[in-house]
């Protein structure tokens, strides 16, 4: 039986509670009720904080979001007083707990959301599913034999399925979009700066990581911006504000955009599957009967090589510092066998790297930066229309590397990112939206990706797709 | 005594306006002064004649606010395209590096109607305070041939201060506008990380404590030169938050009342007591203009491991920049390539990891954070010398010997104030407000909130007024 709380968005929950048609008490119920439905099936909320959102439901809350349930990554963030294991084994054998909340959760909270639980991450995050030995994968509501990709992935399934209609994600290659296009959700990587990553740190894997939350809907995405947005002291990004609040952008007049569309991977590093081929160019041709101009074309600077490389001396390197973090939460050394093989040799290999190569990375990072701008400053596109993975979702188990060959799993996950990661290097807005769905009956996500800083112009057109072809009616075989 | 030499920028831009100077007029002059007093100054090291006759002699001379300017860059990273560039450094001095393109910042240079006359002196690879390059000899301080006109801007700044030119670029990763505006009695303004692209070419990370502007003598210069200069270019990395109008309508705008700290030491270091007198004189001064002042200032400030971590960070830089330089040349730089100091210090950068270098970033990072709880929660600005005393003699402050690092500490004692504002990022401003025993120039340094660099014009604006400085010239000056 569905619980109707189920089907409503953030949005939609909120106007109930602040009409006295609900207590922030009962929707929270309502959630836990959902979790503990659905989750033995899907394992998507690995820490419950039933008791602590029961507590929180009861109190003061305040905020356009008041009583609102919702999930949050157990990565990308701290929650003050909650268990913060990243999906490594270490930090859940010493039972890490976090102290205080980062500027995201406390701006989360002071909106009135509660947090019911903390959801499911590859280990740092650094997988683009969701399947970490110490917690075991996460299943997709859709197919349950099928990944909800990753890493944000714990999230993805909870909103999917309808636990709660908000989850915290971040995204360092994809973390939001790839789980978004998994799970048929709707997922904005923000740009870089848009949110504060303090007051624990002010950037992550050079700037790539960008942090938002998964939704069902487009008005949802768009007011928890509103809540998010906003530079904190001693940011060492800074997005320029918006002319007016991004939920001002829902059902606003898009006017005709000029598309890009591109349907082969990014230096065709990869075979794009045909029915993400199908997924994107559906969506051009649903634009141009919107009025958009599409036309084949993309960045040149797209298909430069060797960035892969630079990309991954960055990261290598970020997790030598997760490694060392690690360490110094546990009060011991990590070895080995604290963390999962392709941790390890990332983190072998990030050792060997010097500070002038850690330089040098971003350096060329930055440059390319530059030559990928022009397409949307000088030669005048909007928007670039790609899918967002090049293949469905993943079957659970074929991304997982093998102990005795980790990078073969890793080469194995460009399939999932190859789309999505090059504007984690930009740092520009992209978005994956649900419009699509496989023979199989499989979500497959459309990848969207605007100027640098015109998470507007995405948020008007996500609109305008929601309304053209809506979503929210289509739920998965296992929902709450 | 040239007249034009007693003119500020905006005051020389006014002539051609009202056409009363032509650019050529205001070129020719300029290019008199240095023929002049360049000879003794050494601020010049690449003279531009030939080219910016051809520049005003055409008729496509751009538009802007600084139309027929006398201008002069500093031979510091900017390139200037089919112009040559060469950071002090023997290595492209003897290379005949010139530069592919552009910078966007020399582009907006001229954009913005300045005519270039020249490249000015810069220690290699910008690496101290004082302007001593074995390529080109050292430039002498206008105020006393035989001081350092500080650095690494220190070319740029002694022809300013000496009126060759009414304004000239510069460029800060420690102080280095700071300093030489400090040592030579200019206005000189960090802006903010972000606020002026330097791009495209590349290396936003090796720049990461290096942003660029000027140096003038006004404070309405300075203003006018970073609306000129500020505003993000594709694809830049990091954006300072645009300012709320333009900065020149800052300039003479009421500041409100201000909250200010004053420190004259910062972790202990010694304040020479005519730097703390000239800081405290500032300190009344903007009491006396309806500011609230108090000694105070950001406890991390003290903290002498977050210079540990700028080290670590300046010395990877250096050992990038070389790498750099050596790839665009095509040949490698060798330790007989520059100069001592410089290869210690790349020899340093390149011991450390890449984890040692992101550890340090974070520190920084962290570092910020906390100092800019200081501005958020409690004051507008802090107030500190911009140096630790008085412009010292030329060839006392370039390390020597076998083991240059272990002598930079007189490096350290004459800027213990200016680099912490390249970490965090904030933009900062050394004014001419005081005066040695000697009679030398020393600048006082407010530093304002990240972004916030319309405070700074404000309030410099109103110091300037309440206290000018326009009359006080250096013995030599055109």
């Amino acid at each position: 039986m569905t619980d109707d709380l189920s089907l409503l968005d953030a949005t939609a929950q909120a106007q109930l509670v602040a009409r006295g048609d609900i207590t922030p008490l009962e929707l929270v119920d309502a959630a836990i009720n959902r979790v503990e439905k659905v989750n033995p099936e899907l394992n998507a909320v690995i820490h419950p904080l039933f008791d602590k959102a029961r507590t929180a439901a009861r109190g003061e809350l305040t905020g356009p979001f008041r009583g609102v349930p919702a999930v949050v990554k157990d990565l990308d963030g701290s929650s003050a007083g909650d268990p913060c294991h990243m999906g490594n084994r270490l930090l859940k054998e010493v039972g890490w707990v976090d102290d205080h909340d980062t500027f995201l959760f406390a701006k989360l909270r002071a909106a009135g959301f509660v947090f019911v639980g903390k959801t499911n991450t590859p280990e740092f995050g650094l997988q683009p599913t969701t399947e970490p030995l110490v917690y075991g994968p996460t299943r997709n509501p859709w197919n349950t034999e099928r990944g909800t990709g990753g890493s944000s992935g714990g999230s993805g399934a909870a909103v999917a399925s309808g636990m709660v209609p908000v989850g915290h994600a971040g995204d360092g290659g994809g973390s939001i979009r790839i789980p978004g296009s998994a799970c048929g959700l709707f997922g904005l990587k923000p740009n870089r700066g848009r949110i504060s990553m303090g007051p624990d740190a002010g950037e992550s894997w050079a700037g790539c990581v960008a942090r938002h939350v998964l939704t069902r809907s487009v008005r949802d995405s768009a007011a928890v911006l509103d809540v998010l947005t906003g530079e904190m002291p001693g940011d060492p990004y800074t997005a320029p504000p918006p002319a007016r609040p991004y939920a001002d952008e829902v059902g606003a007049d898009t006017g005709r955009l000029k598309v890009g569309l591109l349907v082969r991977a990014p230096g065709e590093m990869v075979p794009t599957h045909p029915d993400c081929v199908a997924a994107a160019e559906d969506a051009a041709r649903l634009l141009e009967s919107l009025g958009h101009t599409v036309e084949p074309a993309s960045p040149a600077a797209l298909d430069e090589s060797a960035l892969m490389e630079k990309f991954m001396v960055i990261l290598t390197t970020w997790v030598v510092h997760d490694v060392n973090e690690t360490a110094r939460r546990a009060g011991r050394t990590v070895g080995s066998e604290d963390v999962e093989p392709l941790t390890w040799a990332y983190s072998e290999l990030g050792r060997t790297h010097s500070s002038a190569d850690y330089v040098d990375a971003v350096n060329t990072l930055h440059a390319w930066s530059r030559r990928m701008a022009a397409w949307w400053h000088d030669d005048g596109y909007d928007v670039l229309l790609t899918p967002t993975m090049a293949e469905p979702p993943p079957v659970l188990g074929d991304l997982v590397p093998p102990a005795d060959n980790p990078f073969e799993g890793a080469a194995r996950a460009t399939a999932f990112a190859t789309y999505t990661a090059p504007f984690n290097v930009t740092g520009q807005p992209a978005m994956s939206v649900p419009l699509f769905e496989s023979s199989e009956g499989l979500p497959i996500g459309t990848h969207f990706v605007s100027a640098a800083n015109r998470e507007d112009v995405l948020l008007r057109l996500a609109s305008q797709l929601e309304t053209a072809r809506p979503w929210s009616e289509r739920r998965p075989p296992v929902h709450a | 005594m040239d007249d034009l030499a007693l003119l500020d920028a905006t005051a020389q831009a006014e002539l051609v306006r009202r056409r009363e100077a032509s650019p050529a007029e205001l070129v020719e002059a300029a290019i008199t002064r240095i023929e002049k007093l360049d000879a003794e100054l050494n601020a010049v090291v690449m003279p531009r004649f030939d080219g910016a006759r051809e520049a005003v002699g055409r008729d496509d001379l751009p538009d802007g606010p600084f139309r027929g300017v006398p201008f002069l860059t500093k031979d510091l990273w900017c390139f200037t395209r089919g112009e040559p560039l060469t950071n002090g450094m023997r290595f492209l001095k003897e290379a005949d590096f010139v530069a592919p393109d552009d910078s966007h910042l020399a582009r907006r240079w001229r954009e913005g109607g300045f005519v270039n006359l020249g490249f000015t002196n810069s220690p290699e690879l910008g690496l101290v305070p004082t302007t001593e390059p074995e390529a080109y000899g050292p430039t002498h301080n206008p105020w006393d041939l035989g001081r350092t006109p500080g650095g690494s801007s220190g070319g740029s700044c002694a022809a300013v201060a000496a009126g060759l030119t009414p304004i000239a670029h510069a460029s800060d990763g420690g102080g280095s506008i700071r300093i030489p505006a400090s040592c030579c009695g200019l206005v000189g303004l960090k802006p903010s990380r972000g606020r002026v692209s330097n791009g495209p070419e590349g290396g936003d990370l090796t720049r990461f404590l290096s942003v660029q502007l000027g140096v003038s003598t006004s404070v309405r210069d300075v203003a006018a030169l970073l609306d000129v200069a500020a505003g993000p270019e594709p694809g830049d990395a990091i954006i300072a938050p645009a300012p709320a109008r333009a900065y020149a309508d800052e300039v003479g705008a009421h500041p409100g009342r201000l909250r200010v700290g004053i420190a004259t030491s910062l972790g202990g270091n010694e304040t020479h007591p005519d730097c703390i007198e000239a800081t405290e004189h500032a300190g009344r001064l903007l009491e006396s203009l309806g500011h609230h002042v108090e000694p105070d200032h950001p406890d991390d400030l003290d903290d002498r491991a977050n210079g540990v971590a700028f080290m670590a960070v300046w010395m990877t830089n250096a050992a990038a920049a070389l790498e750099t330089w050596g790839t665009m040349v095509g040949r490698e730089v060798t330790e007989a390539d520059v100069e001592p100091l410089t290869w210690a210090q790349v020899e340093q950068g390149r011991t450390l990891s890449a984890i040692q270098y992101l550890d340090a970033l974070n520190q920084m990072q962290a570092f910020t954070r906390r100092i800019a709880q200081w501005w958020h929660d409690r004051f507008d600005l802090l107030l500190t010398p911009t140096v630790a005393h008085a412009p010292p003699p030329l060839g006392e402050l370039p390390p020597r010997g076998d083991n240059p690092l272990a002598d930079y500490g007189r490096v350290v004692a004459f800027v213990p104030f200016t680099p912490a504002f390249n970490v965090t990022g904030q933009p900062a401003v050394s004014l001419p407000l005081g005066t040695s025993g000697e009679g030398l120039p020393l600048g006082v340094q407010l530093v304002a909130a990240y972004g916030r660099e319309d405070v700074l014009i404000r309030v410099a604006s109103q110091l300037e007024a309440a206290a000018p400085w326009a009359g006080r010239r250096p013995p030599v000056h055109a």
